[in-house]
């Protein structure tokens, strides 16, 4: 028995299992869930060293093949995303295990692990997955597990929860609509019997439209972004992490997998350059609402607004011809992305505690405890800028070239300018430490350093991922069937 | 027929998520944009031939799905008016959210 | 003949648009939900008139009675506050641009719908239902071609009831305002019925419509008849009670199915040679048993008591 066809079996269940255990018995969160934690980490690099040697492949569910059954899938991306899955849920289990207890909003905090645990298992099912409903019942549980952990934050965050609901909703059943057309075209659910089947005409261009826009919806892709800050700004700080760098990114992983999967017949250059200017778009929209934040964590959220449309940027480059470029580019932003802002959020809620508050001008003074988290907060902003060795920069520069390539100098401007107004941003938070009297939280409990820590781990994988470049290369290297 | 019913009742459901103010009716109106889609599963298992039923099935997880997300919203709508003395003032009307 | 079924299919059209526009536009909320749910009940119909009984059999149940019953609720409690008076819509303008914008994507739709050759998988169904090891494609579809979307499904539903406990204490039970005497002494006669009825569907499922899905939503249904007659809720939320592990056992019984295949050295969910029918009769039973406790337990819309009973604190 090869970890090969058990690897994805491991994943699915184990986060789910566990969270049944620790809903049944509550006594046993945090142990069970830390253990389950590493296991999957470590399932997940195995699995990542697996698909490097032998190359994708795919399972089918039941012993059924498609049409008629489902499949998981497993290549370089969805290896890379599952990995940074277990790096994100395993080092946000450990700094809410260590934080002091938030306050109490909430009838029992101990319902976070549960719901934690379900998220991961909604996430890993989600990058497995190779069928279009399939796809979807994953959407609603990822849906319905972030609604649970917003609202944990009780008051202004269960607001937020519910916009979010709706949105994501709303999201859902527009993506759905794709689906049955697709479904009543071709009667297939299957991404490579889609594949093998679609062709441009109106029905898979209805199709692809709707589900295009249910998923820009839930990426929060501008303009259609309204619900992400709040939500993602006034969640606990593990909640929030976990939400800017891996729910976000999945919704936008399934736009690619589409895109350059079942749906690649379709991608046109005019397409592609609207979905490229929406990119522009969030990117220069949410780095100048970045900028006007006055609150630490809005800040970080309204940059994941910002930093997702570069991910847009991978069509229009790709189908101007710079396929390979703009893929691995764009993916490795993405994953960069996720450790970073992952790092940023734990580090941010460090340092909440410690000044009882988040508004950038109290943030100053004296930051005894938090050192560890402020030096992964720099990290963490080097790399979302873009400093080389970073994974910033290594995405940055793929997506670069790919632009040079085709010349698309938009494209690379619209780089350029993030890059001044993501600096610009992060460049103000830094300076917020520096500032002399800041305020204290009124009965400053002892942080473990297990806090900054974590931030910091994150952060300097996000700042590593620039330094294996060759390896990421070669992961990312089989795009899918890219168009032309 | 059943096809343009599909299509009546997923402008109704659309119209009504954007036009209501009201928290509650918004739910409705995704309810039935919801269902809207549903028909047109079942509607393209009907043509098949012979009749497909891997559309029902997914209808039948369709639904189970839906009464729990609606049932996750009338929980927070609950909580949120029990907070505010005031549904009415929870709206989707105002996008900005601000901390603090 | 021919003729009155074609008037049929347009009435029940035109009913279920004019009951999806009040329910979108109605003036009272009240009246918005009844219309609501008699859409549902309608639209039970309309999926027998397309040949699709299993899923009338849950609209009925779910779509319309659990869901039914989840909103009233609600509202009998957003009721109860007074209210600040807001435009129940947004400004007229609004109009302007939803007529021609809905009439194209309406023209759109149609138009793509119309086109659509839907070649089906009725024959891939037929060809594989022998070996799935249940008479009724349905049933085969989902606990056995598609167990895996079932699986996220009961989850799902796992996950809202875990999210609504989370998020806050169930209030009190609701003894509903629509004063009906006759309610409780039917709730308690009408009980035994609909557990009969769930029963019934569950071991049809296999051959027939019905099964785990109708059969737990109708058991779920009945509960919540029970609790509007004036039962109390049952479910505790302690730690140390079953409760927690018996809203779980289906999840946990599917999963464990799941694994089973993998452990085996097969695909996950794929069952061993010749025991695909006893496996999915025990899946059946644990999916229709906790889908029927789940939509329970989401009715309660928030955690309960730890212990006891509700009377004894009121």
């Amino acid at each position: 028995m090869s970890l090969g066809p058990v690897g994805p079996a491991i994943l699915f269940a184990l986060p789910l299992a566990a969270a049944i255990v620790v809903f049944v018995r509550p006594r046993w969160s945090v142990p069970v869930a830390l253990a389950a934690g590493a296991v999957q980490f470590a399932v997940a690099l195995a699995l990542l060293g697996v698909v490097l040697e032998q190359g994708a492949w795919r399972q089918s569910i039941g012993g059924w093949s498609a049409p008629l059954g489902i499949g998981w899938r497993l290549d370089g991306l969805a290896a890379a995303l599952l990995l940074m899955t277990a790096a994100v849920g395993l080092a946000g289990a450990v700094f809410h295990a260590s934080r002091p207890p938030p306050p109490a909003v909430v009838p029992d905090p101990r319902f976070f692990w549960p719901l934690w645990l379900f998220l991961w298992g909604g996430l890993n099912a989600l990058f497995l997955a190779a069928d279009l409903f399939n796809v979807y019942v994953a959407l609603e549980f990822v849906s319905i597990a972030s609604v649970g952990l917003i609202g944990l934050a009780g008051g202004a965050a269960q607001a937020a929860a519910l916009r979010y609901l709706l949105a994501t909703l709303l999201g859902s059943t527009i993506y759905l609509l794709g689906v049955a057309l697709l479904y009543g075209r071709y009667a297939a659910l299957d991404f490579a019997l889609l594949a093998e089947r679609v062709e441009p005409g109106l029905v898979p261009a209805i199709a692809a439209a709707l589900m295009t826009l249910g998923l820009l919806l839930k990426a929060a892709i501008f303009p259609l972004h309204f619900w992400l800050p709040a939500a993602h700004g006034r969640a606990l700080p593990a909640v929030s992490a976990v939400l800017s760098a891996v729910v976000i990114a999945a919704a936008y992983y399934l736009l690619v997998r589409l895109w350059f999967g079942p749906l690649a017949p379709l991608l046109g250059t005019g397409v592609a350059t609207l979905l490229g200017l929406l990119g522009a778009a969030a990117v220069m929209w949410g780095g100048l609402l970045a900028l006007l934040q006055r609150h630490l964590k809005m800040l970080i959220a309204y940059s994941t607004m910002s930093q997702f449309g570069y991910g847009l940027l991978v069509f229009p480059l790709a189908a101007a011809g710079a396929v390979e470029q703009a893929w691995t580019g764009a993916l490795v932003l993405v994953l960069a992305h996720g450790l970073a802002k992952a790092a940023l959020f734990l580090a941010a809620g460090a340092i909440v505690l410690r000044h009882g508050g988040g508004r950038l001008d109290a943030l100053g003074g004296d930051q005894a405890g938090v050192l560890i988290a402020w030096v992964a907060f720099a990290i963490a902003s080097a790399s979302l800028v873009g400093l080389p060795p970073s994974g910033g920069f290594l995405g940055k520069w793929w997506l670069a070239q790919a632009a040079l390539a085709t010349g698309g100098y938009l494209w690379l401007a619209v780089l350029m300018a993030g890059t001044a107004l993501t600096s610009a941003y992060l460049w103000r938070a830094l300076q917020a430490a520096l500032r002399a009297g800041g305020e204290t939280a009124a009965e400053a409990p002892a942080l473990s350093p297990a806090l900054g820590l974590c931030a910091l781990l994150l952060a300097l994988g996000a700042a590593a991922l620039g330094l294996a470049a060759p390896m990421l290369a070669r992961l990312l290297d089989a795009v899918p069937g890219g168009p032309g | 027929m059943y096809l343009s019913l599909t299509g009546v009742l997923f402008v109704l459901g659309l119209h009504g998520l954007f036009t209501a103010r009201n928290l509650l009716r918004q739910l409705l109106s995704l309810n039935i944009l919801t269902t809207s889609v549903f028909l047109l599963f079942v509607v393209l298992a009907r043509l098949a031939e012979p009749l497909d039923d891997v559309p029902h099935a997914i209808v039948l997880t369709g639904i189970v799905i839906t009464i729990s997300t609606t049932a996750v919203a009338l929980a927070l709508v609950g909580r949120l008016a029990g907070r505010t003395r005031d549904d009415d003032a929870i709206t989707a009307g105002d996008p900005r959210g601000d901390a603090e | 003949m021919a003729l009155v079924v074609l008037a049929f299919d347009l009435l029940l059209a035109a009913a279920l648009i004019w009951l999806a526009w009040q329910a979108t536009r109605a003036a009272d909320l009240f009246h918005a939900v009844v219309s609501f749910i008699v859409f549902g009940l309608l639209m039970a119909l309309a999926w027998v008139r397309l040949e699709a009984p299993d899923v009338a059999l849950a609209e009925a149940a779910i779509g319309a009675g659990a869901t039914g019953a989840l909103l009233l609720s609600a509202l009998d409690r957003l009721a109860r506050r007074p209210r600040r008076h807001a435009p129940l819509y947004e400004p007229g303008t609004a109009w302007g641009f939803w007529l021609p914008a809905g009439s194209a994507l309406l023209a759109m739709l149609t138009l793509a719908a119309w086109n659509l050759p839907a070649p089906g998988l009725g024959n891939e169904i037929l060809a594989s239902l022998s070996a799935s090891g249940v008479e009724h494609a349905v049933t085969a579809v989902l606990l056995n071609f598609r167990a895996l979307d079932t699986l996220l499904e009961i989850g799902v539903l796992l996950l809202a009831a875990v999210v609504i406990w989370a998020l806050g204490q169930a209030p009190p039970p609701l003894v509903p305002s629509m004063p009906s005497p006759a309610l409780p002494a039917l709730g308690r006669l009408l009980f035994p019925i609909f557990v009969l009825v769930a029963a019934y569907l569950l071991w049809r499922g296999s051959h027939g419509p019905g099964g785990a899905f109708p059969a737990g939503a109708v058991f779920g249904a009945g509960g919540i008849l029970m609790l509007l007659a004036g039962a109390r809720p049952w479910i505790r939320s302690s730690e140390h009670g079953p409760w927690r592990l018996i809203l779980s056992l289906g999840m946990a019984v599917l999963l464990a199915a799941g694994v089973a295949g993998t452990l085996s050295g097969q695909d996950f969910f794929q069952y061993p040679k010749g025991t695909a029918a006893s496996f999915i009769l025990v899946l059946e039973v644990a999916a229709g048993l906790s889908i029927a406790l789940l939509i329970f337990a989401l009715y309660l819309r928030g955690k309960p008591r730890e212990h006891g009973s509700w009377g004894a604190a009121e």
